[in-house]
């Protein structure tokens, strides 16, 4: 038996930690579905500009978070383990890639680009689920509902700029249907997760208060106007953009909630009683990974 | 590259005596002359019985000296108004302008006299925390001595805040100004509200935890869930106010349905009261040739008196004794030829005939087989029949000890408590043997606080001998001597040094306001008041009323190192040098107070780690210029000379005296009191000088285990501990009563009635509602809470709430932050963890936030510490609510030793959301 | 090789805070920064109800969560199991803070003091600006440590080379040593008690360790309901 207290809200990671996720997710995805709409061509300046603003504004606010930001070179030291070095690197390359593919018009570039898109969403979802302070976080089932979510945003967001455009694509649609059905079986299994794995109550709470504007206005009422679109496709224009509006705006509900007001510390407990000395396992001592630099 | 200048990194010993279980040694670390760091004194491992620890208050000393709100220079009032919404309107002035005005108004007042026309003494002088800031005053008390007679009786907690009964009834049963188990050995302590792991400063907390490991049980009834209880073996939730219920019972257990041949007879008979006969009108039975009290031999069956040889003493049954007298108060004697009579033992047997676990049971809520099993352990533990040897002695071990807390320990009630556990001690054999309960200091019974086993001696009827302030004719002393007329009031306190502090200071502040003693005249407020380490204002009782009272005084002398509550009504403030910036030697070890029994014995230096900050100065200095200012010097060098420092300058096998018409400085005292001190300590054969103390800053010498312990004395003399009857304080009683109504006092007969030889029960919730409406207009049933108070280990006695790390990690144990109340009541009243709330007493209300517990009986709500600061930097500003603002102050709800409790009833009601 | 770990004895704690304040002086952190705190912990319902008090601070895990998310390396773990912390290479990012199950880890911004915006003169002596915005959490003491081992003392038994909070414990509540020297004090306590680490199921494998007693060594009230697990068996 387990007797947990102290599961605080986690105070260091605020609105500018989940603006990352929110913005960096959409646009990493975003990245992904242009270079997957575009194939095999390569999408116009402005949709990879958009994907790039919302990747940079997200790493923006990060960096606005961090306590020596005028080290955030750092933040490149420790591929071997840290996700959060994996994000960084792989956002330098997807900025390096996005960007030279739509200047070049490099499909090549361009397809490098989405899949670095997509590793940048996955980076995100194993930031979180390596939270081991966090149960909301360390959920396994966390990664596929971040992936899910980043997916589903990136779909809405690219149809947004496409039916401004005047250029909407039933397939992309049809994607975010099916992308928009992943995430709510995702978010499903997520909480089931957590509730079997004994999250904080109030961590559960708060998931909960977001939990019926999510699957009502977030999922169920895009793929509903959706639907209508594939049977009237003339309602494109207004019900299709407000779906995508919709499941965007409602995937950073998600995370936002998930980052800040679920964020309930694992808090203490007392442990299992044991007898005798205890096996002794070896200090894993990464020392070895140390970045070192002459400090003189 | 260029070389980094290395800090210069110091060590420098010293010690705390911010409370009663000081003083504890340690080690401020300075780097470039700054104090950074306090460390336990690693030196004494081994030797001090917590290895040299301190607890967390001297952790707060570098933020003390350091603090940005010192008083920096002394100040001077320029606005004659006092009160707490005046301004006093400070100016700083020099040393010489602040000692001369002091010294003037010395002057002046002495001559008019050191008395005023009402005689009492013109100065007065108060501190807190137990007389501890006398280990802070350096060599002042000499001047306080020099001067003459001052009043102590303006306390500021003082018969509120202490173990007042217990110091009474302790000192004359057992020398015990405070109990303590003897933890190393004891194996069941059954706990009556007692926080030793709050209270019991290093050593008590360390040596519990070794206790607990060992094994030993440890039972706590106490209201609330305290700092002790959550350590306990055992948590019962009595009821407040009914541990004398509790006690009889356990007492009924052991005498009505115990055999008497499981308890310890043979320390009855021989080393106890209990054989003693007692005559018809309540006083022994005696011989008529001896006067000699007498018992049933039941070799002789016959009465024999107490100490003719070879006896076996009757305990228990009726006794037909043919010749006998009897003596009563005032010399009144009775003759009998023939007179049926009970023991003393049958006496209390048959007081508590009715007082069964099933009774006690309904006036406590602790259920009655719960009574019976932890008697019935305790029992056990006890091992009456075993024995230990320490150093060569052979002892009776009985590791079974009973002990109370604060609240249980004043106040009404308090006496058939503190009686009640001695009894239980006493029936298995346990009093000031190895394992069992023992005392620690003496005040009352003694003037040394230092070495208990001194004043050990053969006194009257078989007992150790006792002061009493006198109560005959000849000897009471009709005027009060000091405002609270502990001369003439409470003979308890005896006549020594200490007397005054048994006093009641309840009464003296109500007399002051004009609400007690209504025969007497009014007293003056002194001439002079020094005021130094304490804060009456906060810490005393119905505290919005004590601000009132000194704003009528015509000069208050504060020293002070920040404003506060109290010295707001001052004339002039002093900053003395602080805690780590003066000097004092002092002792160490042997057995002193609570748990502070160690197995060696010294002395210590408390050194300034630092030079004094600012302008503040060595109380020493202080006390040299006054004593200069004021034609003093000679008297108060005699009395340094006599021992005010903490041991003679000059006796037989020595001779370190001072000069008696030459100014000495503060090196020169301490110079001497060093060298007299270690040729005291080694026999002569070693002298040590100030400056080996500030570099070694102690020195000890073994001390036996065999002096924690009386009973071995007893045995050689003969003596009997005075238990369990009281014939002697019957008797006062009765002659206290007969001078009292002689002279026309009658507003003391409720305190009278406390004289009892057996204390009988009292029903102390009744009697408390009956006080409240007696007092107040209003209906004891709409005051359905206790509120109580609990020990703070990081906030009690130091005068520390302005230091902010206190604050800090106080706030890390549960409730310093606002009000404990039961959650379950909390919830059905519609009081959420966090709320506003309003506590209401019936003389003044207070706001906090609500703290929800289980840990608390749903009648109870607790405010920790002591709080309510308006004045002094950083407390102000923590709005958190004082419980002694709430506590009514009359004289009904003293006792008969003048003492009453820091709890009152209260409602609560709900105010609205928190923060 | 050496493990260093810490023990807390929960039957000997009093939650009295002395090595809180004492992490307090020998660390020189700022106000409300407390490496090492003891909780207050209740449960239960009246009148069936426990308090406890707990040490916690950094557990200087084996298999560090904290270690494997810093992406600056700043993290890092010595020979001897020390999890430290390089104020120079760390970006204050808050990762590991996220990443640490037991609330160990601290980061403050900017200067803060006792009394307001200006340093007492003790805070000024030992104020570093390398600790501002960078995250810090107890260290085992280690610069304490490794002074006293160079000097040829050994760590838990000597003060010199022992932790300040093990030093200043009034209750003797906290020990500190080698746990992989057999007949260390650490090795002893742990030989001769029942025990628990926190959060053993997270895989963290702490290295601190709290001593407590199983039901029935306590009467009269009801533990914490905990199954005694042989670790030989």
């Amino acid at each position: 038996m387990q007797n947990t207290f102290g599961n605080t809200q986690q105070t260091q990671w605020d609105w500018r930690a989940a603006g990352n996720f929110m913005f960096g997710g959409s646009g990493g995805a975003l990245v992904l579905m242009a270079a997957i709409a575009s194939w095999p061509g390569v999408p116009n300046l402005v949709v990879g500009l958009v994907a790039l603003g919302f990747v940079g504004l997200g790493l923006f606010l990060v960096w606005l978070e961090i306590g020596r930001p005028w080290r955030f070179l750092h933040v490149f030291f420790h591929p071997q383990t840290s996700w959060m070095t994996r994000e960084a690197s792989v956002s330098v390359l997807l900025f390096a890639a996005t960007l030279s593919g739509v200047l070049l018009q490099t499909p090549a570039l361009l397809a490098a680009a989405g899949l670095l898109g997509f590793l940048f969403l996955y980076c995100q979802g194993r930031i979180l689920r390596a939270s081991k302070g966090i149960p909301a976080w360390r959920e396994p089932a966390v990664t596929p509902l971040i992936m899910s979510t980043g997916l589903a945003e990136g779909a809405g967001l690219l149809s947004i700029l496409l039916i401004f455009s005047g250029a909407g694509e039933m397939w992309l649609l049809y994607l975010l249907m099916g992308l928009l059905a992943w995430r709510l079986a995702s978010w499903s299994y997520y909480k089931q997760r957590l509730a079997a794995n004994n999250a904080p109550a109030a961590a559960l709470q708060a998931l909960d208060s977001v939990n019926r504007p999510h699957v009502i206005l977030g999922n169920a009422l895009p793929l509903l106007l959706l639907l209508t679109v594939a049977v009237m496709p003339d309602l494109l224009q207004p019900l299709a953009l407000l779906a995508c509006i919709l499941a965007t705006l409602s995937g950073w509900l998600l995370k936002f909630t998930i980052i800040t007001r679920a964020a309930k510390v694992q808090g203490y407990a007392l442990g299992k009683l044991q007898q005798g000395r205890p096996t002794i396992k070896p200090p894993v001592r990464r020392e070895k990974d140390r970045f070192v630099f002459d400090r003189d | 590259m260029h070389a980094k200048v290395q800090p210069e990194v110091k060590r420098v010993s010293t010690y705390c005596y911010q409370c009663v279980n000081g003083p504890d040694l340690l080690t401020v670390e300075t780097v470039d002359g700054v104090a950074t760091r306090i460390e336990p004194n690693f030196d004494l491992k081994g030797e001090h019985p917590a290895d040299g620890k301190v607890c967390v208050k001297p952790f707060g000393l570098v933020q003390k000296l350091y603090n940005p709100h010192r008083i920096k220079r002394p100040m001077k009032r320029t606005n004659p108004k006092k009160g707490r919404h005046e301004d006093p309107g400070w100016v700083e002035i020099s040393w010489d302008e602040a000692l001369d005005i002091v010294a003037q108004k010395l002057n002046a007042t002495r001559a008019k006299g050191v008395m005023d026309e009402n005689g009492n003494p013109r100065l007065a002088f108060t501190t807190g925390g137990a007389a501890t800031p006398f280990k802070y005053m350096g060599s002042f008390p000499a001047l306080l001595f020099a001067w003459g007679p001052f009043d102590q009786s303006l306390g500021a907690g003082g018969t509120v805040k202490c173990y007042h009964t217990e110091h009474m009834f302790g000192e004359l049963w057992h020398r015990a100004f405070t109990i303590l188990p003897d933890t190393p050995r004891c194996e069941y302590v059954i706990s009556f509200g007692m926080n030793i792991d709050a209270s019991g400063g290093v050593t008590g907390v360390r040596r519990h935890a070794d206790a607990r490991k060992r094994g030993m049980k440890r039972i706590q009834f106490e209201p609330h869930l305290s700092v002790t209880g959550a350590n306990a073996t055992e948590w019962i939730p009595i009821k407040t106010k009914t541990d004398n219920a509790v006690l009889f019972a356990m007492l009924h257990v052991l005498l009505h349905e115990t055999p008497i041949d499981k308890l310890d007879v043979p320390f009855l008979k021989q080393r106890t009261a209990s054989p003693y006969l007692v005559g018809p009108n309540g006083f022994y039975l005696r011989d008529p040739a001896t006067k000699k009290p007498l018992l049933w031999d039941n070799n002789a069956n016959a009465p024999v008196p107490y100490d003719r040889a070879d006896t076996d003493p009757a305990l228990l049954g009726l006794f037909r004794v043919s010749d006998a007298i009897e003596i009563g108060a005032d010399e009144e004697t009775w003759h009998y030829e023939s007179v049926e009579v009970a023991t003393g033992l049958e006496q209390t047997r048959q007081l508590l005939a009715d007082k069964t676990p099933e009774w006690a049971a309904q006036i406590s809520e602790v259920p009655a087989a719960t009574i019976r099993r932890i008697t019935a352990e305790y029992l056990a533990h006890a091992h009456i029949g075993a024995t230990e040897i320490v150093d060569g002695r052979e002892l009776p071990l009985r590791p079974v000890a009973t002990v109370l807390g604060k609240s249980v320990n004043n106040g009404w009630g308090a006496y058939e408590c503190v009686w009640a556990h001695t009894m239980m001690q006493v029936l298995v054999g346990a009093l000031e043997v190895p394992g069992g309960m023992l005392g620690s200091t003496t005040h009352v019974a003694g003037d040394t606080d230092w070495e208990r086993a001194l004043t050990v001696a053969a006194g009257e009827d078989g007992f150790m001998t006792h002061t009493f302030t006198p109560t005959d004719k000849e000897g009471w002393d009709a005027n009060p001597f000091t405002r609270h007329a502990h001369n003439t009031l409470t003979p308890m306190g005896g006549d020594k040094m200490g007397a005054q502090l048994f006093g009641s200071t309840t009464l003296a502040w109500l007399r002051l306001q004009g609400r007690a003693a209504e025969s007497w005249p009014k007293p003056n407020p002194p001439d002079v008041w020094f005021l130094y380490k304490c804060n009456p204002v906060i810490s005393h009782s119905e505290t919005e009323k004590m601000g009132e009272v000194m704003a009528e005084f015509p000069f208050v002398a504060a020293f002070a190192y920040t404003l506060d509550e109290s010295n707001h009504f001052a004339d002039v403030i002093m900053p003395e040098a602080t805690d780590l910036e003066s000097d004092q030697l002092h002792r160490i070890g042997g057995g002193h107070y609570f748990e502070n029994h160690w197995e060696s014995e010294g002395w210590a230096l408390r050194q300034a780690v630092v030079a004094p900050l600012h302008e503040a100065k060595d109380f020493s200095w202080i006390a040299n210029e006054l004593a200069r200012r004021t034609g003093l010097l000679e008297a108060y060098n005699g009395a340094i000379n006599a021992g005010v420092c903490g041991i003679p300058l000059q006796t037989d096998a020595y001779d370190f005296s001072l000069a008696l018409d030459q100014e000495h400085s503060q090196d020169e005292i301490w110079n001497a009191v060093s060298k007299a001190a270690s040729h005291d300590l080694s026999g002569g054969k070693e002298v040590l000088d100030l400056d080996w103390f500030r570099e070694n800053g102690f020195k000890t010498r073994p001390y036996s285990r065999l002096n924690w312990y009386l009973y071995h004395q007893l045995e050689d003399l003969g003596l009997r501990f005075e238990l369990p009857y009281q014939e002697r304080y019957y008797r006062m009683g009765k002659q206290l009563a007969n001078r009292l109504h002689e002279t026309g006092v009658h507003w003391w007969d409720k305190q009278l009635e406390e004289y009892e030889p057996l204390p009988g029960f009292k029903d102390l919730n009744k009697l408390w509602d009956e006080i409240i409406e007696r007092n107040h207009d209003v209906k004891a049933a709409d005051y359905p809470f206790w509120l109580l108070t609990g020990r703070s280990m990081q906030y009690a006695w130091g005068g520390n709430v302005g230091i902010q790390l206190m604050k800090e990690v106080a706030d890390n144990v549960y409730g310093h932050d606002g009000i404990v109340m039961n959650a379950g009541k909390a919830r059905a009243m519609g009081i959420e963890d966090g709320d506003l709330i309003e506590v209401t007493s019936p003389v003044n209300s207070t706001r906090g936030y609500a703290r929800l517990r289980q840990g608390v009986r749903p009648d109870v709500v607790v405010m920790i510490a002591q709080f309510g600061q308006w004045k002094m930097p950083f407390a102000k500003d923590l709005n958190r609510p004082g419980l002694n603002a709430l506590v009514p102050m009359n004289v009904d709800s003293l006792d008969g030793g003048g003492s009453s409790i820091d709890g009152t009833k209260v409602y609560v009601t709900r105010i609205g959301a928190g923060l | 090789m050496t493990r260093y770990v810490m023990i807390a004895d929960l039957n000997r704690c009093v939650g009295c805070q002395t090595c809180t304040a004492a992490c307090r002086h020998t660390n020189a952190t700022p106000p409300g920064v407390q490496w090492r705190k003891v909780l207050d912990v209740e449960w239960g319902e009246f009148p069936d109800v426990q308090r406890l008090f707990m040490p916690v601070g950094c557990q200087h895990c084996a298999d560090p969560p904290c270690m494997h998310v810093c992406p600056s390396t700043a993290t890092a773990q010595r020979e001897d199991g020390i999890v430290t912390i390089d104020y120079d290479l760390c970006i204050g990012c808050s990762y590991c803070t996220v990443a640490c199950p037991y609330q160990a880890r601290y980061k403050v911004d900017k200067p803060e003091f006792a009394y307001g915006d200006l340093p007492t003169e003790n805070e000024a002596k030992r104020f570093d600006e390398r600790t501002l915005g960078v995250a810090q959490k107890c260290t085992f003491c280690s610069d304490r440590v490794d002074a006293g081992v160079a000097q040829g003392l050994t760590p838990g038994i000597d003060p010199e080379a022992t932790p300040g909070c093990v030093n200043a414990c009034i209750a003797d509540a906290l020990s500190f040593g080698d746990i992989e020297d057999e007949h260390s004090n650490v090795s002893e306590l742990l030989a001769e008690n029942t025990w628990f680490q926190m959060h053993a199921e997270l895989g963290t494998e702490p290295g601190f360790y709290y001593l407590w007693e199983a039901d029935d060594k306590r009467q009269g009230t009801s533990r914490v309901n905990m199954d005694v697990q042989d670790t030989q068996g």
